[in-house]
């Protein structure tokens, strides 16, 4: 249930911790898992930008900046063809360019399986685990 | 001098002596002179003769209009027992599916072309105590053979064939594993309900000076522009639910001959219990059973 | 005088009182009551034997010789459908397809066994596709075909919450990991989901579980103790 004004959490390298929902794209209800999104930044990670030097990879977004996503988690259970449900506790989403290739190149954190199935299966291989 | 008197005059000597063929036209030409044209030789006032158009409102063009809308076999009487749930043996998929039961399901007569205008099969189902029913019902279930019915329910079908014979008894083995069929059936009641629940309406505003309409409508209508009237089917707050509703294109899951279940794929309107007619889907290829001929 | 004759004028409605018993021998013929007063129901007249056919139609209906009312035969139902509970009767045959040996049945009918899966317990899950999933119970709902189970768990530091059908084919075997230490006191432990009560990851557990079986059944990687 992400629509206009949800907070969700970023789970990828790019730089983007918090992200706030501003559009749902080619759908008239809320996203869930697999659907793409328009955010924008509101909070990003601060490391690396110093202590490491490397400061091109780990900002790559920045505190403002309007970006496509595609929810990984949502706390909405969700119902599978076999009738078994799933839900997460947060809410969380992968920044992805206008083409769709992942911003990021790791994610840390537990993605739904759903994603297969909605050809995101490159950002279902990059995490480090699926349910 | 009027023309009147000439007719007049003229009027007494034709009548003694009016020919045989004109009797048969039924007017008589009068011979007026001064004006020709008062009594002009009138046409029929009916449009007759070769090359009409055939009429579209007689039972024949109905039933010509309705050839490919019609089932070719008659439906069932069903009672809702609930929904559950059905794995899929391949792919594992669990199917949502709404369980029905037929009750003793008989015809009970026929609605013919020649005497009543159209071809229909009058099912019951169920049964009901004789004292419970009125006298001109449990004459009509006698005079066909029939033991006294709960629901009677009629189900068109295309032409004669479509009519099974009176008394026959349709099981669920009526329908076939993996056919399509619609459902129909009333729906869940809601009693007298506003416009938000019935019709989706926004409301009003909680406040900004709103008091006490909250959920009712607005404007029924335009003012003196549009006609100072509210217009005919305008949404209003009214009794919701309880009324007939079809689900098309129902796949027939299972089908027990002999507990008379049907399982149909989804779901279907009404409570549990709720009496459901089911018939073959007016959009899928009608199934390949043989029609039983009229024979009773 | 005027203030006797008015109060004699007032009592004057009890003298019938006063008369009534001397009068009444008297008024034997009930002059006054002869719009009520009872009479007999008229015989009704023999109906005339001899009347020709012709003239039946004249006499009301209700008088007429022949006036008998109609029997309407009524013929017997047909047997009724012996299965009164069709809903039972599919779960009850799915329950057979899914689960002939009842096995999995009595290992989630918690109220009745006393071996079973219990609110509380760490159970582990295999799917036929898919990856297993373990956690704590939070809820069973039993409902025959229908019956599922609700574990929870922390994954990568997130809640993940699955509720599985226990009878669906796709579900491989289901394997208790630890058994609540003690009786949990209230059927659905949603509380769970606080953060002050949320147990945490249990992945530890299973993989120690895993480890234990392993050992035991001999150094078989994924071998799943099927109950």
């Amino acid at each position: 249930m992400i629509q206009l004004k949800t907070m969700l959490n970023c789970i990828d390298n790019s730089g983007a911790a918090v992200v706030e929902c501003v559009q749902v794209l080619k759908k008239k209800r809320p996203a869930t898992v697999g659907d793409r999104i328009v955010v924008v930044v509101q909070k990003q990670r601060n490391f690396g930008s110093d202590s490491t030097g490397n400061s091109g990879i780990a900002n790559k977004v920045r505190r403002g900046d309007i970006r496509h996503a595609v929810v990984v988690r949502a706390r909405k259970e969700m119902q599978r063809p076999d009738g078994s449900i799933v839900r997460f506790d947060d809410n969380a989403c992968v920044l992805i360019n206008k083409a769709g290739e992942p911003i990021g190149t790791r994610m840390n954190g537990v993605v739904a399986t759903e994603l297969r199935g909605r050809q995101w299966s490159k950002i279902l291989s990059l995490a480090p685990m699926h349910v | 001098m009027s023309p009147r008197l000439f007719g007049q005059l003229a009027h007494i000597p034709f009548r003694s002596i009016r020919s045989p063929r004109s009797a048969v036209h039924g007017h008589v030409p009068v011979r007026t002179f001064g004006i020709r044209s008062l009594n002009p030789p009138k046409t029929s006032r009916f449009d007759i003769g070769p090359g009409l158009p055939v009429l579209k409102s007689t039972p024949t063009a109905a039933l010509e209009r309705k050839a490919n809308t019609l089932p070719l076999r008659t439906g069932a009487i069903a009672i809702k027992k609930g929904m559950t749930g059905l794995y899929d043996a391949t792919s594992g998929k669990r199917i949502a599916c709404t369980v029905l039961q037929l009750d003793r399901v008989e015809v009970v007569s026929h609605k013919t072309l020649e005497k009543h205008g159209y071809f229909a099969v009058q099912m019951g189902a169920g049964w009901r105590r004789p004292a419970n029913l009125t006298k001109s019902l449990l004459g009509h279930f006698s005079a066909n053979g029939i033991s006294p019915k709960r629901h009677i329910y009629e189900f068109r079908v295309k032409d004669e064939r479509g009519l099974l014979p009176v008394g026959k008894l349709v099981n669920a083995d009526w329908f076939k594993v993996g056919q399509y069929v619609d459902a129909r059936s009333n729906s869940k009641g809601k009693g007298f309900a506003g416009v938000m629940k019935r019709h989706g309406f926004g409301g009003q505003d909680r406040s900004h000076g709103v008091s006490l309409t909250h959920r009712s409508l607005g404007s029924a209508g335009p003012s003196q522009g549009g006609g100072s009237r509210v217009y005919p089917g305008k949404k209003m707050a009214g009794n919701m639910g309880n009324e007939q509703n079809t689900v098309q294109n129902l796949k027939i899951l299972q089908v027990d001959q002999k507990n008379g279940i049907v399982v149909v794929n989804g779901s279907i309107s009404g409570p549990k219990g709720c009496v459901v007619r089911i018939q073959d889907a007016l959009k899928k290829p009608w199934p390949k059973v043989k029609l039983v001929s009229k024979s009773s | 005088m005027a203030n006797s004759s008015s109060i004699l004028q007032q009592l004057g409605c009890f003298r019938s009182l006063l008369t009534k018993p001397r009068v009444t021998p008297v008024n034997t013929t009930g002059r006054r009551m002869l719009t009520t007063a009872w009479s007999a129901k008229p015989a009704p007249i023999p109906f005339p034997k001899e009347l020709p056919e012709q003239f039946h139609d004249q006499i009301p209906k209700r008088f007429r010789p022949d006036l008998a009312p109609k029997k309407i035969k009524i013929y017997p139902p047909p047997a009724q459908p012996k299965c009164k509970d069709p809903i039972d009767f599919i779960a009850q045959t799915q329950l057979q397809k899914l689960d002939p040996s009842g096995k999995r049945r009595e290992l989630f009918d918690y109220r009745r066994h006393a071996r079973s899966v219990k609110p509380g317990d760490i159970i582990r899950v295999t799917f036929k596709n898919g990856d297993p999933f373990a956690g704590v119970v939070l809820s069973i709902k039993l409902r025959g075909a229908d019956t599922s189970v609700l574990m929870r768990n922390q994954l990568t530091r997130v809640g993940v919450e699955m509720s599985v059908k226990v009878f669906s084919p796709n579900v491989e075997s289901v394997e208790i990991v630890q058994r609540t230490q003690k009786r949990k006191r209230r059927a659905r432990l949603y509380y769970l989901r606080q953060p002050r009560h949320d147990m945490g990851s249990v992945e530890n557990l299973v993989a120690n579980y895993l480890r234990q079986k392993r050992a035991l059944t001999g150094a078989k990687m994924g071998g799943n103790r099927k109950r």
